[in-house]
């Protein structure tokens, strides 16, 4: 008689509150945050170091798994650490596929087919935040501001009140959001060229939203863009500087109403690049900032007068002032 | 305030029933609170309001009493008595085409009980107005009018599209005929239910009677055309207030009104709650009104934003 086994690997999720959780704490002081001591499994009062806790159960992995290694198996027994803050309670079972001859049956075919629908309800929700992990990723945002779009994603999508939309297009919006509310605002092209929806679509969302979760959020400044667009177009912190004060001195003197600040960043770094060392053309400043080369020209013209005035008193000129291009 | 006696002198010369033809007019006309005959509005909660916007729509009142004609009804007149100064949407939803500019009747109409009370009619006291707080004299102009009328039959799209001049019909693209007049130049979009949309007057009037002229077009190809629910469904102002705008410092205080998104649109988007209108303000002092469904609304939207604007006049 042959015994076959089969394995099976089943993933449970458990959703723990944390907050109803029995906590232990030093008696003589209920507010010290107590340290762990992972060696015996202790937890010590840091204010008398009485032992709190007694062997308490080591809730870290179990192994360490090393990205280079080339074992296959995982020999972690818990799987995955879920998202039950994002994922709206987690418990669901999932069956994996089976290694073991039993595990087919007659036809070839596996039993116990198809890890079964999980959370149907979130279904959409995970999608979304897999594609806002997958536009992030395009542009290198950090971990941060994805979280913060996927937070605002939730409250959104929990609201309701913008359902007829593609998620796409809210996703999109909410890491819009994110990045303008973290500080680092990217343009709505710089948007656009990760997703799939269009920049109409996106600032219509995004409209939507901030009215929906009553925010709003800071005006974009030319500053915000500098340090990006100087180093997708290679130029040295010198030439970023004064593109920089250029551009706030711009604001500042009100050379450019109604410009909006974009176009004025890329102006003033055209006009920062051509003095210096390191000349960039219209075109090139265009593509890296998402703006027409004729709109580089217009608030060129514009900057253009009072040229001397805008550069910082320490600059080095490559070409004089005076030598600058005139278009 | 003197509640009685004597105008004001700098109002005396405009103490007359053509003195105030349009909002513009210098607005110490104080005939106002003496209540000239003015029909019982539906109150509006005006509190918040200068006197001087409150003098300026009772102008509008008083411009339509003036210009009423015989389909007036004659009870509203007769309970004109009481000189509550409220709100005129009431009655400029009724007669939205006697904003005429040119014409002035200055005749008082028949049946009308006198217009210029005795100094014995109550008044409700008003709120004295800050001799600052100027209203802007610029009145903003009527640039578009919307409105929808049911001629009140099924129409034949196909028949209208090959007889009627000037219309033009491609089902595959909009499923309804657009015909076009000259005088007043508008365009209107005519449903196969019956239902027309007519666009491009410049005022209610126009609107009206180019609506009027497309319906007796319609007549002539045949159809049983009728003239039901005339409606004035949008209108649209514009205006200028001769200075630039900061227009960040006005989304940073009025942030909950507000939407400025360079990256969108150049202009700031406020959305005014009181008279439910959505004003597009610009760098250089240009205001764009729409969203009305009355005159008076674009002139009191206006007034409440002039001197929001003022306050962030660009001092450069």
């Amino acid at each position: 008689m042959l015994w076959v086994t089969t394995t099976f690997i089943i993933e449970v999720g458990v959703a723990v509150r944390l907050d109803v959780l029995p906590r232990v704490t030093c008696p003589n002081h209920p507010d010290a945050i107590l340290v762990e001591d992972y060696r015996a499994g202790d937890m010590i009062c840091p204010e008398c170091g009485l032992v709190v806790g007694d062997r308490v159960i080591d809730v870290g992995s179990e192994w360490r798994t090393f990205s280079n290694d080339k074992a296959t198996k995982d020999p972690s027994r818990v799987g995955d650490s879920q998202n039950p803050l994002l994922s709206d309670g987690d418990l669901t079972t999932m069956i994996g596929k089976g290694t073991g001859a039993a595990s087919f049956d007659e036809f070839g075919n596996s039993k116990y087919q198809n890890r079964r629908t999980m959370s149907s309800s979130d279904r959409a929700m995970m999608n979304a935040f897999k594609e806002i992990t997958t536009m992030a990723d395009r542009i290198n945002l950090p971990r941060n501001i994805v979280d913060r779009t996927n937070n605002l994603f939730k409250q959104v999508y929990e609201q309701k009140s913008l359902k007829g939309r593609a998620n796409d297009a809210i996703a999109s919006a909410c890491l819009y959001i994110a990045c303008r509310q973290e500080g680092v605002p990217r343009t709505f092209k710089e948007i656009c060229a990760v997703s799939r929806i269009s920049k109409k679509e996106i600032g219509r969302c995004f409209k939507l939203i901030l009215k929906a979760l009553e925010t709003s959020v800071d005006l974009i400044t030319t500053g915000d863009f500098m340090s990006r667009f100087c180093s997708n177009l290679g130029l040295p912190k010198q030439v970023q500087m004064a593109a920089t004060h250029i551009a706030r001195k711009a604001v500042e003197l009100d050379l450019v109403p109604g410009r909006s600040p974009i176009s004025v960043a890329a102006a003033a770094i055209y006009m920062a690049s051509q003095a210096s060392a390191e000349k960039r053309t219209q075109k090139e400043i265009g593509d890296i900032a998402g703006v027409a080369d004729v709109t580089i020209r217009q608030s060129y013209r514009l900057i253009y007068p009072r040229a001397p005035d805008l550069f910082p008193a320490d600059f080095k000129f490559d070409t004089p002032v005076d030598k600058l291009p005139q278009l | 305030m003197d509640q009685n006696n004597s105008l004001p002198p700098y109002a005396q010369g405009l103490a007359s029933p053509q003195g105030a033809m349009t909002p513009g007019i210098p607005i110490f006309s104080p005939m106002m609170p003496y209540g000239t005959g003015l029909t019982p509005q539906p109150v509006q909660s005006t509190s918040s309001l200068s006197i001087l916007e409150e003098q300026q729509r009772q102008q509008q009142q008083q411009q339509q009493q003036q210009q009423q004609q015989q389909q007036q009804q004659q009870q509203q007149q007769a309970a004109q008595q009481s000189t509550s100064q409220q709100a005129t949407q009431g009655t400029s939803g009724q007669t939205p085409q006697l904003f005429h500019s040119q014409t002035l009747t200055t005749a008082p109409l028949p049946g009308t009980t006198p217009l210029y009370p005795s100094p014995m009619t109550p008044m409700t006291p008003i709120t004295p107005a800050t001799p600052a707080s100027e209203s802007s004299g610029i009145v903003p102009q009527l640039q578009n009018i919307v409105s929808t009328v049911n001629l009140g039959c099924k129409l034949d799209l196909k028949t209208i599209a090959l007889r009627a001049r000037n219309a033009e019909y491609n089902p595959k693209r909009f499923a309804a005929v657009i015909m076009r007049i000259r005088e007043p130049r508008t365009t209107a979009l005519i449903f196969s239910s019956g239902k027309m949309v007519c666009t491009g007057a410049k005022s209610e009037e126009q609107s009206r009677l180019a609506a009027r002229k497309y319906a007796r077009v319609v007549q002539k190809l045949g159809f049983p055309a009728k003239f039901l629910d005339f409606k004035i469904q949008n209108m649209v102002g514009s205006c200028d207030v001769k200075f630039p705008i900061r227009l960040e410092g006005l989304v940073l205080t009025h942030q909950q009104f507000s939407s400025y998104e360079p990256e969108l649109f150049p202009g700031l988007i406020y959305r005014m709650i009181k008279p439910r209108i959505v004003l597009l303000i610009f760098v250089s002092g240009k205001v764009v009104l729409t969203g009305a469904k009355v005159r008076a609304e674009i002139y009191e939207a206006f007034e409440n934003i002039y001197p929001i604007l003022k306050g962030f006049r660009k001092t450069t």
